[in-house]
């Protein structure tokens, strides 16, 4: 059967569409025009200073951006061919909007409302163009969302970026890479010979080369490749062994970071499919619950916390270390600190993304190999591993990712060695180098990419959004009985010490003095409800209003990239995995470069907060849109189209709420981020406008732990309780609107 | 769509709007407790409403640099010297003079001459947990500290993050003389446990036992002891360098007025004296009319070397000083 695109009944309704859906946009835009103001003087956004309406700010040019509202206007109503119409309006539309942005850049005044409201309109009855004239399939809203998505994800992500890579290259004006080649010479950054050291760091490196290529050429000979085959793993080999050599003697902030995730990434993908296997195929119930509970830990847990609990625990005077095994070493300052806090908070994240492919196993595959006459090991690596390995590069990618762009844990434990994501903060902070900062932030966001890319190579494409897993039905085979006792010891021992860690936190926010004096006392909670609690409720009501917009665009965004098809789709797509790939604090960094001065000044407010916290946690309200859609028919919505509903009526009134449970749970999970963030916002606070974790570093710096502690403790305690409840109601109200028992 | 522009626009319109009244933003560095302590006193005083975010000394320089030409913050309250001194070259703060300017100590003033306003003093020491030692004799000399009897027992802060750990470097250059304070710094590195990215941290870390010694302001070591840490906190003999803390006027700041207010209040002796009566901070005062808190360090009775503050608060000095540490020092394997 050919399938028809699910526009056909569209496009002959169009062709009878006697005006043109610009007309009421863009007469929204002309009126804004002429009653707001269109710039602004300073940061107050609601200021209608007279000397900022169109007329009084002295540009000829301006007034093409009214020209093209009104000319809009007088032609949506013209008795032409619908797609021909759509054509012109679209030239008009596009140079209003172009001349007013065009002139933002231009002059660096600060966009006024009126200019909001203006190019808004002008921006909705370019979609009502886009679509009229074919240009883009789908109708004004599918057009209007391609649009103003684009323009969000330029304006908030690529644009901050491109300000730091600015930075790293153009010193006081003018093209200049002393900066950058001084900042990636430094001894801070890397170095490998060391004159001061017994050992000869460059001799051994090379050694590691050398042995590695010869143990991957004997590998290849022994596989029988042919001879440029063993040429280039004898190359690969060479350099993999260069850079093992590397992380192991060299130090600064490049090896010791890929040092530690070349540590942390394995371990925490290896734990998280040992915990998947045992959530999904575990015999006993109670391991599979406890499992759900460590999978919410990392994200409701605030930063800075969880590195003091494990000093306490594991450090010279720890209770663990010293009080149990009489040991007295300070190593949890180093990588081995840094690395142990890493896999705790990162192997959850692991094994929600191996559950997924886990539990997408069908088991009668297996069997069918089986029967086939398959041995164990055929079937694994021929059935198993394919089916698996896209779920354990994501695995492997996110702890990656998100080992890098760790913030809190290195500030901490970081010991003498130095890390890749603090020496934005500090280069900044510490050393007052806004350049220095920004080369960092290009060599971070360079090994992300990288690692993106040979992820994508090794699984040979596929979309990053579509990764998801589908549940089967039918009878799961049991893992073998030695491999689940030790995968249910592991999981044991990794539960206790969790919990110990959480508990110590909790003990610590009532004793007099964590670590010294045990004495119970509610001092710090009321430390805490004096100096912290009005931040607290601040926190919560920027990260409630942040939740709304990234779980709708993060929506909207997943129902573009997987339902429609339009030129521009991989662009979409990039850029909200750039957000979310981005190291908080190159994206806070960004932030700083982007808006505080010239058209988008926005620094100082809650507005840039906020915009920073939504384009962080789209990405979480997209990756569980995609999950959502794909569970969808996709004929529902084409039943929907056929019978005319538009597509956001088709949105509203079959998709959403087929999504409720997903999408609050996306919203839960933004809002939930949005709470515990830190290094993304570290730079954007204000007076009036402090976060709880910035304020958390402050205690943290200042000793004040106790204080810290009950804080972590109420943001740990509300994120449960209202991940708890929402999900409970959410799967309450979905059954309500489906209809039918929830899963 | 249309939904989401309108949720933007109210949650826009909700947060935007608010401003007005007087105010003063204050970019505050010293200890939390004494930022938390002075808007309730300030706001009681002259009935003008204060806004205060801590950051350190080092974060507030690059925070008001970077929003030089749209400043947010009015004043610049506590924090080390030096960056208060390279912001009023940098034209980023200007030098306003107080009404109490007679009564501020006149040593202070010298030190600083027209630059900034000194608002404390505090001095460089020993913070020590007898305890943690387990044994070894408590050190009372720069010296003693390279002993392999402390191996894994100091913390101080990083030179490459902490104006406090500059301060040390700047010390030790002037009591010993460059090359041979490196030599010192080497063996102390062979030491330490953990530098610190913040200034107050390794006292943190000694009151707990993770570390036997800190070095950093003495200040903060006494209030760790304060809040009942077992820490002793002295001076070595051959002598510690000093901090004065600034007050600085932002320039253009957006309130000057409340801001002028604001730095006329906090010179008060009534003013002062909520350091160490709130605000858990132990420095010396400067105006020379302020009761000294008796747990704060006696200058008279520590051996304050003759700190140069001009020649160490140079940005060009600075990076000598810390680059030579971060190539010579920083790169010992241990």
């Amino acid at each position: 059967m050919a399938t028809t695109p699910p526009s056909t009944p569209q496009q002959s309704g169009r062709n009878r569409l006697v005006v043109s859906g610009a007309w009421l946009p863009a007469l929204v835009a002309a009126v804004a025009f002429l009653t707001l103001p269109f710039g602004r003087p300073g940061r107050a956004f609601f200021t209608f200073d007279p000397s900022f309406y169109p007329w009084s700010l002295g540009s000829p040019a301006l007034w093409l951006v009214l020209g093209a509202a009104l000319a809009l206007l007088a032609l949506s109503p013209l008795r032409l061919n619908t797609a021909v119409r759509g054509d012109l309006l679209l030239v008009v539309g596009s140079v209003g909007l172009a001349v007013g942005l065009g002139w933002f850049i231009a002059t660096g005044v600060p966009f006024g409302i009126g200019a909001v409201v203006v190019l808004g309109g002008l921006g909705f009855a370019v979609g009502h163009a886009l679509s009229e004239s074919g240009r883009v399939q789908g109708d004004a809203f599918v057009a209007s969302s391609i649009l103003f998505v684009s323009l969000f994800i330029v304006l908030f992500i690529i644009y901050p970026l491109f300000t730091v890579l600015r930075a790293a290259v153009v010193v006081d004006g003018a093209f200049d890479l002393s900066q950058f080649q001084r900042t990636v010479t430094h001894p801070l950054f890397f170095f490998l010979d060391n004159p001061r050291s017994a050992i000869d760091e460059v001799g051994l490196t090379y050694r590691w080369g050398a042995a590695f290529a010869a143990l991957s050429a004997a590998w290849a000979a022994f596989r029988r490749r042919s001879l440029p085959t063993i040429a280039s793993r004898i190359v690969l080999g060479g350099l993999l062994g260069l850079i093992v050599g590397v992380m192991l003697y060299g130090r600064g902030a490049l090896p010791t970071s890929l040092l530690t995730v070349a540590i942390v990434a394995p371990t925490c993908t290896l734990l998280g499919l040992a915990f998947a296997l045992l959530g999904q195929r575990s015999r006993f119930a109670p391991v599979r619950r406890s499992l759900d509970v460590i999978s919410v830990l990392p994200i409701i847990t605030p930063p800075f916390i969880l590195a003091f609990a494990m000093i306490f625990l594991l450090g010279r005077r720890g209770i663990i270390t010293y009080n149990v095994f009489d040991l007295s070493s300070p190593f949890i300052f180093g990588i081995p600190g840094v690395a142990i806090a890493q896999i705790l908070a990162f192997t959850p994240i692991a094994y929600l993304l191996l559950r997924g492919s886990i539990s997408s196993l069908n088991p009668a595959l297996e069997e069918a190999a089986q029967t086939l006459g398959a041995d164990r090991w055929t079937t694994l690596r021929s059935i198993t591993w394919p089916l698996v390995r896209p779920g354990l590069a994501a695995a492997f990618l996110l702890s990656m990712i998100e080992s890098l762009a760790d913030f809190g844990n290195p500030l901490i434990l970081g010991g003498n060695r130095n890390f890749l994501a603090t020496e934005v903060y500090l280069s900044l902070t510490g050393r007052f180098n806004p350049n220095e900062a920004a080369a960092y932030g290009v060599v971070l966001l360079a090994l992300v990419l990288f690692a993106f890319f040979v992820q994508r190579w090794w699984l040979g494409g596929g979309s990053f959004v579509t990764v998801t897993g589908k549940p089967t039905s039918g009878v799961v085979t049991r893992i073998p009985v030695w491999l689940e006792t030790t995968l249910t010891v592991v999981l044991v021992v990794w539960t206790i010490f969790v919990a110990a860690l959480y508990l110590s936190i909790v003990v610590g926010s009532f004793a007099q003095l964590w670590g010294v004096n045990y004495t119970f006392t509610t001092r710090h909670y009321q430390d805490f409800m004096r100096a912290g609690w009005p931040v607290f409720l601040y926190t919560a009501r920027v990260a409630a209003i942040s939740a709304v917009p990234a779980m709708l665009l993060g929506f909207l965004v997943a129902y573009l990239v997987v339902r429609q098809r339009f030129w521009g789709r991989r662009f979409v797509e990039f850029g909200s995995l750039l957000s979310f790939a981005t190291p908080g604090t190159v994206m806070g960094v960004a932030y700083i470069f982007a808006f505080n001065t010239g058209p988008w000044l926005m620094t100082a407010s809650a507005a840039i907060i906020i915009l920073a916290l939504v384009f962080r946690n789209m990405p979480v309200a997209i990756r569980a849109a995609v999950a959502g859609l794909a569970q969808i028919d996709p004929s529902l919505e084409e039943a929907s189209t056929m019978l005319r509903a538009r597509s956001l009526t088709t949105m509203r009134r079959v998709v959403f709420p087929l999504l409720v449970n997903t999408l609050v749970t996306g919203l839960i999970f933004a809002f939930v981020s949005a709470m515990t963030a830190v290094s993304q916002v570290i730079f954007l606070v204000s007076p009036g406008n402090q976060l709880s974790t910035v304020l958390l570093l402050g205690w943290v710096e200042q000793g004040q732990l106790g204080r810290a502690a009950a804080m972590g403790t109420v943001l740990i305690v509300s994120m449960l309780f209202t991940i708890v409840v929402v999900l409970a109601l959410a799967r309450r109200i979905g059954t309500r609107l489906v209809g039918v028992e929830g899963r | 769509m249309k939904r989401l522009t309108i949720v933007l626009i109210a949650v826009v319109a909700l947060l935007a709007g608010s401003a007005s009244a007087q105010r003063v933003n204050l970019l505050c560095s010293p200890d939390l407790a004494w930022c938390e302590a002075l808007g309730p006193a300030f706001t009681a005083a002259t009935g003008i409403d204060l806004e205060f975010i801590r950051v350190s000394s080092q974060d507030a320089l690059a925070r008001l640099s970077a929003e030089r030409a749209n400043p947010i913050f009015d004043v610049w309250f506590g924090g080390t010297g030096d960056p208060h001194l390279i912001a009023m070259r940098e034209g980023v703060t200007e030098f306003y003079e107080p009404e109490a300017w007679d009564d501020i100590i006149q040593n202070l003033k010298d030190q600083v001459g027209g630059t900034y306003i000194p608002l404390y003093a505090g001095a460089i020491g020993f913070v020590v947990n007898e305890e943690a030692l387990g044994g070894a004799p408590m050190p009372t000399t720069w010296r003693d500290l390279t002993d392999p009897v402390y191996k894994g027992l100091i913390a101080m802060p990083d030179p490459n993050s902490s104006g406090t750990a500059y301060t040390i470097l700047a010390t030790l250059v002037q009591i010993f003389g460059e090359d041979e304070a490196f030599e010192l710094l080497e063996g102390l590195h062979q030491n330490i446990a953990q530098y610190t990215s913040s200034g107050s941290a390794p006292g943190t870390l000694a009151g707990r036992g993770e570390v036997a010694i800190a070095i950093q302001f003495m200040h903060d070591g006494i209030k760790f002891a304060n809040q009942g840490f077992p820490l002793t906190v002295y001076a070595p003999d051959e002598g510690v360098g000093y901090e004065i803390g600034g007050l600085s006027l932002v320039a253009n700041a957006p309130n000057r007025d409340a801001a002028i207010a604001f730095i006329n209040w906090a010179l008060t002796p009534e003013a002062q004296q909520i350091a160490a009566l709130q605000g858990d901070s132990f420095q010396i005062q400067s105006n020379a009319n302020t009761v000294q808190h008796p747990l704060a360090p006696n200058f008279d009775e520590i051996n304050l070397i003759d700190y140069d503050f001009d020649r160490f608060g140079t940005p060009e000095v600075r990076e000598q000083i810390v680059g030579r540490w971060t190539n010579e020092i920083f790169p010992q394997p241990r």
